[in-house]
């Protein structure tokens, strides 16, 4: 009897996981591409994030509540590369075999495709913490994006033959209104070409190229290495020979030293997010960019020495 | 009078005649004005396509540029599919090797005590970890840390680490076999290096040992099902019995470990982390003795023996909370009870435990207090020992920092003495390096 009942209770467990079968269970491993997944996938699928859209993607400490949210995962889409050096310990903590990046059937590398920038010649870590396959924040460029959104449309499609053609057409949709969007974006900053900004990281390189920016310094000495006050010093001198107006940070970042630099410099700090989610204004991918864009608009249109 | 019709007949001659001119100037002015206007807009417009032609440009440019990368095959980006796995990138010339890292803490200690304890008034080269991990298969993994170090014994190595990891296993278990840091509460999964403090907690170190319980044994893993999607995942181990002062340090005594852990997130960023460790062990076995003819006999000891007379209860509690501008406060929190017989140590019930409290509060800088109370396997009765320390961590990079911590002690047992220990450590990463999650 007691098996008996035993037997039952564990039936029971397995209940929810039965119920939640007619849905496909996506996981992604940042807010942006959860974002556009769920463009794609629409009802279809139920989207889980790891990654919580105010923190730095390089640092995410997976919780066993995305442990167990991948095992019970259908899909695995992340970006590939190496930005989510995270990702490898959460595949071992998780065990599936078929998630595993990059031979698992299940996970789709979004990043495929993509040309990228600043691939090292050499890898030292004395040149900080750079990226072997080349600076993997590419989802910046909307153009980049659309490769995303058919990388993960085609893949779905094979996995779920029956919502190809679905997948595929609302891909097409969004790459549509990326398209319409861009020539929006581009003609808000086509008053700003070649204008100078200064990062507090690099990872904005694809924005900065599609946009027509200037890319003139970072606060960071090296990628991933804290700034310090010499080559502050250094950066604020050049700031000033160079007029630059813009320094770009991100909100999971302090603000004092950008702050401070500001201050010396007149320049202009703004705050952007390449993470949907990270403002209330940042919605999905095109509010993420029209946040962004919009801020660095009125920044250069506003008068000197004031802030947003 | 006709003089005055002439001049007036003359001034109306020369008005009239200069009227038209006048008309005919302010016509010519009003047309150039206009001529201008048109070239400013015409100005205007060939101003706005030469910037939409720079975007096109710009946008072909980088096209261009990256088919000729790709034609060259100068991008060393692995397609997916058939490439290797990141932390293994981007010299194909490495092949099949595993990744390969090295991990060095160098710790000075100075210290009121004048006893030859571990490092006392020395700097040393406490740990230097050579690790290493890769894929065996596509159903598999092994990793291996080998621990070199120079601290009070003459230099030494041994495996810290070394197991063989096999994923899939029937009702989706996760196997893990050899030699692992046993899953015991949160620190003692933790190598030296990713510490906060220079050395473990007190409790820790009484009870598994000064650098915490590893063993040789067999592990597996698995997430308990359950109606509230609850993380819920439990890990047996069994282990060899020659570690750790608590157990009976012969290896056919084995241990027996369980833990059990949970996880709430209460807000966006707040969450708590809750387990259970439960360990069995023996306490003290037949004594195991070789004869002259090459006979073991197996005697009991005279004071007794007991099978599983150890039994170790642990309660953690883990809360993270993640503030604005990259800043993170921990706070963690273990405690252990132990009742086993009194065979081998004075204490039949010892307990301990220790909170730390951690503030992550800029880029280079984290600071943090733990405080320790253990009742020592070894001192029963009295007051236990109680340990403050206070630390500061400058991260100079991700890959190297150094802590500075003072710790207050107040030992228990007979020669109960206060003493201050001063800690400096510095730690480097060299090469390819990740933990797995905790």
């Amino acid at each position: 009897m007691k098996i008996k009942l035993l037997v039952i209770f564990a039936c029971c467990l397995w209940v929810p996981h039965l119920q939640a079968a007619d849905k496909i269970e996506v996981v992604a491993s940042n807010s942006t591409l959860a974002s556009i997944a769920g463009a794609i996938t629409g009802d279809r699928a139920d989207i889980y994030c790891v990654a919580a859209p105010n923190r730095d993607l390089h640092f995410i400490e997976p919780t066993p509540k995305d442990v167990m949210k991948l095992k019970d995962s259908d899909v695995f889409i992340h970006a590939g590369l190496d930005l989510e050096a995270w990702r490898g310990p959460l595949l071992n903590a998780v065990g599936r075999l078929n998630l595993m990046w990059p031979a698992g059937e299940r996970q789709i590398d979004a990043s495929r495709g993509i040309f990228l920038l600043e691939v090292p010649e050499t890898l030292s870590r004395a040149e900080g913490d750079i990226h072997a396959y080349g600076n993997p924040h590419y989802w910046t460029d909307p153009e980049n994006a659309k490769i995303m959104a058919r990388n993960i449309a085609e893949r779905l499609g094979e996995l779920y033959p029956e919502d190809k053609e679905q997948f595929l057409r609302n891909a097409e949709t969004f790459n549509q209104k990326i398209d319409a969007k861009l020539a929006i974006w581009q003609k808000q900053m086509a008053p700003f070409q070649g204008a100078p900004v200064v990062v507090y990281h690099n990872s904005w390189p694809y924005f900065i190229r599609r946009f027509g920016l200037r890319l003139v310094g970072e606060l960071e000495p090296k990628p991933g290495i804290p700034p310090t006050a010499k080559h502050l010093d250094g950066l604020v001198k050049m700031m000033k020979e160079k007029s630059v107006k813009i320094i770009i940070t991100e909100p999971y970042r302090e603000k004092r030293t950008p702050e401070r630099v500001a201050k010396e410099t007149g320049a202009r700090v703004v705050t952007f997010t390449q993470s949907v989610g990270a403002f209330p204004q940042a919605r999905d991918y095109f509010s993420m960019l029209d946040y962004d864009i919009g801020l660095l608009e009125e920044a250069l249109g506003l008068p000197e020495g004031e802030t947003r | 009078m006709r003089i005055l019709l002439i001049v007036f007949i003359c001034f109306t001659v020369f008005s009239l005649d200069s009227l038209p001119a006048r008309a005919s100037e302010e016509n010519m002015f009003q047309s150039l004005q206009q001529n201008v206007l048109d070239l400013q807009r015409t100005i205007q417009s060939l101003q706005q396509t030469v910037q939409s032609q720079d975007a096109v440009l710009r946008q072909q440019a980088i096209q261009i540029e990256g088919l000729q990368k790709k034609w060259e095959g100068v991008s060393p980006r692995p397609q997916a599919g058939t490439s290797a796995l990141p932390a293994e990138v981007p010299k194909r010339t490495g092949g099949f090797n595993p990744d390969i890292g090295m991990a060095g803490t160098v710790q000075a200690k100075l210290t009121q005590s004048k006893e030859d304890g571990e490092g006392n008034d020395t700097i040393a080269m406490k740990e230097l970890e050579l690790n290493i991990g890769q894929a065996v298969d596509p159903y598999s993994r092994a990793d291996a840390t080998l621990a070199f170090n120079d601290d009070l014994e003459p230099q030494n190595v041994y495996i810290e680490e070394a197991y063989y990891t096999r994923w899939g296993l029937p009702l989706g278990f996760t196997g893990q076999v050899g030699k692992f840091r046993a899953n015991i509460g949160k620190q003692n999964l933790l190598h030296g290096h990713e510490l906060a403090t220079g050395n473990y907690p007190l409790v820790i170190r009484n009870f598994f040992g000064e650098e915490g319980l590893a063993a040789s044994g067999a592990r597996l893993r698995n997430d308990i099902p359950n109606p509230w999607a609850l993380p819920l995942e439990v890990t047996g181990e069994v282990l060899r019995g020659n570690n750790g002062p608590s157990f009976s340090g012969v290896s056919r005594r084995p241990i027996f470990n369980t833990h059990l852990k949970t996880f709430f997130e209460s807000s966006d960023n707040t969450n708590l982390e809750l387990g259970w460790t439960t360990m069995f062990g023996d306490e003290n076995p037949p004594l195991r003795i070789e004869n002259d003819d090459g006979t073991i006999t197996t005697e009991a000891r005279p004071e007794g023996t007991d099978r599983f007379g150890v039994k170790v209860f642990g309660a953690d509690a883990t809360f993270n909370w993640f503030l604005p501008e990259g800043k993170k406060i921990k706070l963690q929190n273990e405690i252990y009870f132990q009742n086993r017989t009194k065979l081998v140590h004075a204490n039949s019930d010892p307990w301990g435990f220790y909170s730390q409290l951690d503030y992550r509060f800029s880029p280079k800088f984290s600071a943090g207090i733990r405080f320790d109370y253990l009742n020592p396997l070894d001192v029963a009765g009295g007051h236990g020992s109680t340990e403050v320390s206070p630390y500061l961590i400058f991260w100079q990079s991700e890959y190297a920092d150094l802590k500075l911590q003072y710790s207050y002690t107040n030992h228990a047992g007979e020669n109960e003495k206060i003493d201050n220990a001063v800690y400096i450590t510095v730690d480097f990463l060299l090469g390819a390096h990740s933990h797995a999650i905790q």
